[in-house]
């Protein structure tokens, strides 16, 4: 399933809202105990991310495929993008992994994908059980514009929005799935140094 | 208040202010003593002459100045109580500055003082203190204190003054010698802009009373439950960050979100608008706005 863009964040009780974390797409499956993570363009991105594997004892069905984002924290516990970058380059293992659900493609070694996103994601609830590094994502049914007030200064610049009526779909998901930008609010409560420090100083 | 630790005056012109000195702030860090390892008696510290291979009692001790190396000029108490020395109990005022530029010049503090004035001294005291207050003005004076002559800064503070001793200019170390930035790094107007918004967006009132020493808190509890014969707790280790600490900030937030158009929301209610549902139902932005 594929996002749909669209120009800014809606209100509309059929779709359920959530964050659009700092993060890389990635499907999770476990099959007999082991996981495995699949980010775009890499086959397997467990080995890099082993404080993970704990989320197969998380999850109360095997045979089981989740979509969601990996996400790295920092130590304010704030998703880092370049933290995740550098884990995903191989380049050490800095900060904290955590991985937060968000859809159900299989339970129990059977696919889910025929029945609607709003039995889905009650099954994804039922069989995830939320731990320290990995959980379903907080949904906000019908709140976009004001989940995307909430994220604005906490640094998120997306939401997505995901149709509770509608089946998983291979590639482009059209309105089954959208993602919807945040236009910074300004100030912005917590900025960092590191903001500065990556900024091109000097050439 | 603890005793006094000075008295004197201060002298500017031909005022006299009686005042009493005492110190501002106190260090409030740990101390420990050294202790031997197998009996847990306190170590003594000998003063040892390695030329006669004994221990030497202080009183046969006398101050030395190495003027080269290895090689001294002994002063004796007498000589020490002969050094000319012209601040003998009294805050000598030598100027007044601007307080502001006075800051600037004056960021190497030593210790600060506060100043309690004698009964007789009370109402010449307030004088000064007032007109600095007023013009903006920090005195500049010499003052002796634990035998040494000190430049110090006399302050406005409250309702008495702060004397704060500074260090000598020739105590102040050259900062040439750092690597600093030169005047070449060109900054763009974007960068520096995006700078200046995150020190605005940063800035606020400077109050002490929110900043703690967490270290010898942590230190003092453990100390203190060894005393009471418990055996110490280990010190609270930094929590890993955990994915529900995230999502408790986005709950937070949203809660706020809400919180801020329900008060937004609050005056409208006011007029004719029966119930909230539809209060709600009239401020909904447009259900569904697509892209092209």
């Amino acid at each position: 399933m594929l996002p749909t863009e669209v120009a800014s964040p809606f209100d509309d009780p059929d779709y359920l809202f959530e964050a659009w974390w700092p993060g890389a797409r990635a499907i999770a499956s476990c099959e007999r105990g082991v996981l495995r993570l699949q980010v775009a363009g890499l086959a397997d991105a467990g080995a890099s991310f082993p404080e993970l594997a704990t989320l197969s004892a998380q999850l109360a069905e095997d045979g089981t495929m989740l979509d969601g984002t990996l996400l790295i924290l920092d130590p304010d516990g704030r998703p880092d993008a370049d933290l995740l970058r550098q884990r995903l380059a191989g380049a050490g293992r800095p900060g904290r992994p955590a991985y937060v659900a968000s859809d159900l493609l299989w339970a129990g070694g059977q696919s889910v994908r025929l029945n609607a996103f709003r039995v889905r994601r009650a099954w994804l609830e039922a069989i995830l059980e939320p731990g320290d590094r990995a959980t379903v994502g907080r949904g906000y049914r019908g709140d976009g514009t004001l989940l995307a007030e909430a994220l604005a200064p906490l640094g998120v610049d997306g939401i997505s929005a995901r149709h509770l009526g509608a089946r998983y779909r291979s590639g482009p998901a059209g309105d089954a799935w959208l993602r919807a930008p945040i236009v910074p609010a300004e100030p912005r409560p917590r900025p960092t140094l590191a903001l500065i420090l990556r900024l091109p100083l000097g050439e | 208040m603890a005793r006094s630790l000075w008295r004197g005056a201060i002298q500017f012109g031909l005022v006299t202010i009686p005042v009493k000195l005492y110190l501002a702030t106190e260090s409030t860090s740990i101390g420990f003593n050294m202790l031997h390892a197998d009996c847990l008696n306190r170590i003594q510290m000998k003063i040892y002459c390695p030329h006669h291979d004994e221990v030497v009692p202080r009183s046969d001790t006398v101050r030395g100045y190495e003027w080269s190396k290895g090689r001294y000029v002994v002063m004796t108490d007498a000589e020490m109580d002969a050094v000319p020395l012209k601040t003998v109990r009294a805050i000598e005022i030598e100027m007044f500055v601007d307080a502001k530029r006075e800051a600037h010049e004056a960021q190497f503090v030593k210790q600060a003082y506060y100043l309690e004035p004698d009964p007789m001294g009370a109402k010449a005291f307030e004088l000064l203190r007032q007109v600095l207050a007023e013009q903006g003005k920090t005195a500049i004076c010499k003052i002796v204190l634990k035998d040494r002559e000190q430049l110090a800064a006399l302050n406005p503070y409250d309702n008495t003054m702060l004397l704060t001793t500074l260090h000598w200019p020739d105590e102040v170390r050259s900062h040439t010698e750092l690597n600093l930035p030169t005047a070449e790094i060109t900054v763009k107007p974007a960068e520096r802009a995006m700078a200046e918004q995150l020190i605005a967006s940063m800035t606020g009132e400077f109050s002490p009373a929110d900043y703690r020493d967490d270290y010898r808190a942590a230190l003092m509890s453990v100390i203190e439950a060894k005393v009471g014969g418990e055996e110490p707790v280990p010190a609270q280790r930094v929590e890993p960050t955990k994915i529900g600490d995230l999502m408790a900030a986005l709950e937070a937030s949203v809660a706020a979100a809400r919180e801020a158009r329900r008060s937004a929301a609050a005056p409208a209610a006011d007029a004719a608008v029966p119930t909230s549902e539809t209060a709600d139902a009239d401020q909904r932005p447009p259900r569904r706005r697509r892209s092209a």
